[in-house]
């Protein structure tokens, strides 16, 4: 193979590999926006779910416990940022900015804490680290095609059933889901625990599947890329599944650069992803419209 | 309904109401603005509890409301069905929810597209949807809350037949309204609320406008002001005005407006009303020229006009500001009120109270804000900042939307006043009465283009209603 083909062939699977979390993520940005509820907190609950992950598969020894425990935190700091989002009425932006702030907070005292080593965890047990190609692992395989298949569940409950109509509803007009006899706070609480699931299960793949240990600081901003997914992908989990995708390429096209232009500094070099993050949602402004209701308190 | 009782802070909204609806009939709740009808037609509905009082009903309640709440970007179907969708194993079954819909409107006699997105249609049909989901949960009791303030005649004719033929069939009916007319014409019993009580209740046969007024406002209707002969020296002109808004179209207006003169712009809604009044305010691009005075600089970049935008909530006032931030808002550089770089707050309250008080705006405070004020003092303040100032031009779009006949009268009159001190008035409204009682001048407008003018004692309403209509 010439070396030429086998860049492209790298650049495409690390592609795949370097999306996976952001369209959890994103995946979990749409349902919480579309309830109404602007998710700040996506770093946070990757954090917390990278963290947990990596906790729980030291202790028993499975990445597979650990990858739960990783949905379950997520879950958790969901449910903490949808409570103090509808029952009591706190700014959506405040309350996910403190999530942010006590996950990354948490974790690094958390190394210290449960390890007795600040900045890193020790290594842990991998996700199914055989090799499936040169380029990608089973564990990451895996999680790619779960990743897939709930964008299409996403997309399927948000469309299809009367429960995603309602949430959809909850998202434009929370009054109008109150005149139906509903409860538009519950079902908002709802939508940010699954949000807060999607992302813990993001953070997972970082830690345990794509390496096998913690580091401080390691979700390094895709909560916010995948924000910034949700928005370019139109609330949708199919537009929001391709913006990730397309980010996750930017990222992948940085590893791959990494070293070969010399000219230009690495750090600029890593910036890359957020670049396109950046251009992308101000190529929106004015052109993309969020649900009626999103980030109101009701 | 027995001793309903419910405070606001600083105000008694209602005060010890007893209200019995009978299965059949169809009751008129009328009062002044911020009466407590609105409040109560909600405590009746189970939305505002009360703070004392029994609410009893046999059966469902079923509110339409002023402002409809419905989801815009969602399908007519689901607008309706939302909360008890039909299913087929997990998934909504559409097709089901289609014809359901299609069926209920059938049978309601309300025509309408089960797959039309909400918010691509006319107001008037929105309320048939509002309407129809309540209408599918089969209520007992139906409480409809100033249903006709946005409907065209023709509409307003549509929804109380099918509210007459709900009637027939046992449905308890509560209009809350400010048209009396409505009340003489559709309704069996009307209360009169003030202050939060019921001070009359009459069978509506044994009754007229004039009686039921009088007890709204608790004694004589205040007299309109009269109209003073002013010059008629041009002010404003518009010369081959074509513009679109997003629902209407207007294409080669020419009219003038001379100072000292209200021209009246009558026409059935959706006619190009909103594309004119959208261009003349510099909302939406135009051709052709629009002049204030010989000049053609946007009339938004000028400090001598009033504007009373059709949609107070959207382009009138900041919901969550207060009296005196919204009374300057737009206003804000004027002289007197900015002071170098700074807002002069204390020359801002004072405007502000000069507008409370000469448009009777009731409020606790100038510092609530404006969202805790009932729709009638929102729109008196909006009325109040366009002409506080004694602008040259004036445009007034629905001026009296929404509001009680006494505030009504007095809106009416500050526009007459304005006009006898010299001010330019352009006066878009679907209400043909407004237009006849306050205008010099009317032009007839249908599908964008005027298409009759009256001064003086040509003004024929006969005529007037058939050129609306789109008759010759």
């Amino acid at each position: 193979m010439s070396t030429g083909v086998s860049l492209m062939l790298t650049l495409a699977f690390l592609t795949l590999i370097k999306s996976v979390p952001i369209v959890y993520a994103a995946l979990g940005g749409v349902i919480s926006e579309r309830a109404g509820v602007v998710n700040i907190g996506l770093e946070g609950m990757m954090t917390a779910g990278a963290f947990s992950a990596v906790v729980f598969t030291n202790l028993t020894g499975s990445p597979i416990v650990g990858l739960i425990a990783g949905i379950f935190f997520g879950a958790f700091l969901g449910f903490i940022l949808g409570f103090a989002a509808t029952f009591f009425k706190v700014d959506q932006i405040v309350a996910g900015v403190g999530i942010n702030l006590v996950a990354l907070g948490g974790a690094a005292y958390g190394l210290v804490l449960i390890f007795n080593q600040p900045g890193a965890s020790p290594q842990v047990n991998q996700l199914a680290p055989e090799q499936l190609l040169p380029q990608i692992t089973v564990g990451e395989t895996a999680l790619i095609v779960l990743g897939l298949l709930c964008a299409f569940g996403l997309n399927w409950f948000i469309y299809r059933t009367p429960w995603g109509l309602r949430v959809q509803a909850c998202g434009e007009n929370p009054r109008a889901v109150t005149d139906a006899g509903l409860d538009p706070l519950r079902l908002r609480l709802y939508s940010v625990i699954a949000s807060g699931a999607l992302a813990g299960l993001g953070g997972a793949f970082l830690s345990i599947c794509e390496v096998n240990l913690y580091s401080d600081g390691m979700t390094a901003g895709r909560g916010f890329i995948a924000l910034a997914a949700v928005i370019f992908g139109r609330w949708t989990p199919w537009g929001a599944t391709g913006a990730a995708v397309f980010f996750g390429f930017f990222e992948a096209l940085q590893y791959v650069l990494q070293g070969r232009i010399s000219w230009l500094p690495s750090d600029a070099m890593q910036a890359l992803p957020y670049l396109a993050a950046l251009f992308a949602i101000a190529g929106l402004v004015g052109r993309v419209r969020a649900p009626a209701a999103d980030g109101v308190p009701y | 309904m027995h001793g309903i009782r419910k405070v606001y802070p600083g105000v008694i909204a209602v005060d010890g109401v007893d209200l019995d609806l009978l299965p059949g009939e169809i009751h008129a709740l009328v009062g002044e603005n911020g009466a407590g009808k609105s409040t109560l037609a909600n405590i009746a509905f189970g939305a505002v509890k009360p703070d004392g009082g029994t609410v009893e009903a046999a059966g469902t309640v079923g509110l339409v409301h002023q402002h409809f709440e419905l989801v815009g970007r969602l399908r007519v179907w689901h607008n309706i069905m939302l909360g008890r969708e039909p299913r087929k194993g997990t998934v909504v079954d559409v097709d089901r929810a289609r014809s359901r819909v299609a069926e209920l409107a059938e049978r309601n006699g309300l025509a309408i597209d089960p797959d039309a997105l909400v918010e691509e249609l006319p107001i008037g049909v929105q309320q048939r949807v509002e309407l129809l989901r309540e209408l599918e949960r089969e209520p007992s009791v139906l409480l409809l809350d100033e249903p006709t303030a946005a409907l065209a005649p023709a509409e307003i004719a549509t929804l109380f037949a099918t509210v007459v033929q709900l009637a027939k069939r046992g449905t308890a009916i509560l209009v809350v309204t400010h048209k009396l007319q409505e009340v003489i014409d559709y309704t069996t019993r009307v209360s009169v609320m003030r202050h939060g009580k019921i001070v009359a209740r009459y069978e509506t046969a044994d009754t007229s406008v004039d009686e039921i007024a009088r007890a709204m406002v608790g004694g004589e209707l205040p007299q309109v002001a009269q109209r003073e002969p002013t010059g008629a020296a041009p002010c404003f002109a518009a010369r081959d005005v074509s513009a679109a808004s997003d629902t209407t179209t207007v294409s080669g207006l020419s009219f003038e407006v001379h100072a000292g003169e209200i021209v009246g712009i009558a026409g059935v809604e959706g006619n190009g009303q909103t594309a004119l009044a959208d261009a003349i305010a510099g909302m939406i691009p135009y051709t052709g020229s629009i002049e204030l005075d010989g000049d053609s600089t946007a009339l938004r970049h000028r400090n001598n006009i009033g504007i009373v935008p059709q949609d107070r909530h959207h382009e009138g006032l900041v919901l969550n500001w207060s009296i005196v931030e919204n009374a300057i808002l737009g206003r804000q550089n004027l002289p007197g009120i900015r002071k170098g770089a700074l807002t002069d707050w204390r020359a801002a309250r004072a405007d502000a109270a000069a507008i409370v008080e000469r448009f009777d705006v009731r409020a606790a405070s100038l510092d609530v804000a404006v969202k805790m004020l009932s729709g009638g003092n929102q729109q008196k303040l909006l009325v109040g900042r366009a002409l506080i100032g004694d602008p040259r031009f004036v445009l007034a779009y629905q001026p009296t939307r929404g509001i009680d006949v006494g505030a009504a009268a007095l809106v009416q009159s500050r526009l007459i006043e304005a006009r006898n001190r010299g001010s330019a008035i352009l006066l878009i409204s679907f209400e043909l009465d407004e237009i006849l009682a306050i205008a010099d001048r009317v032009l007839v407008m249908y599908r964008g283009k005027i298409t009759g003018s009256f001064t003086g004692s040509e003004i024929d309403r006969g005529k007037i209603g058939r050129l609306m209509a789109g008759l010759s």
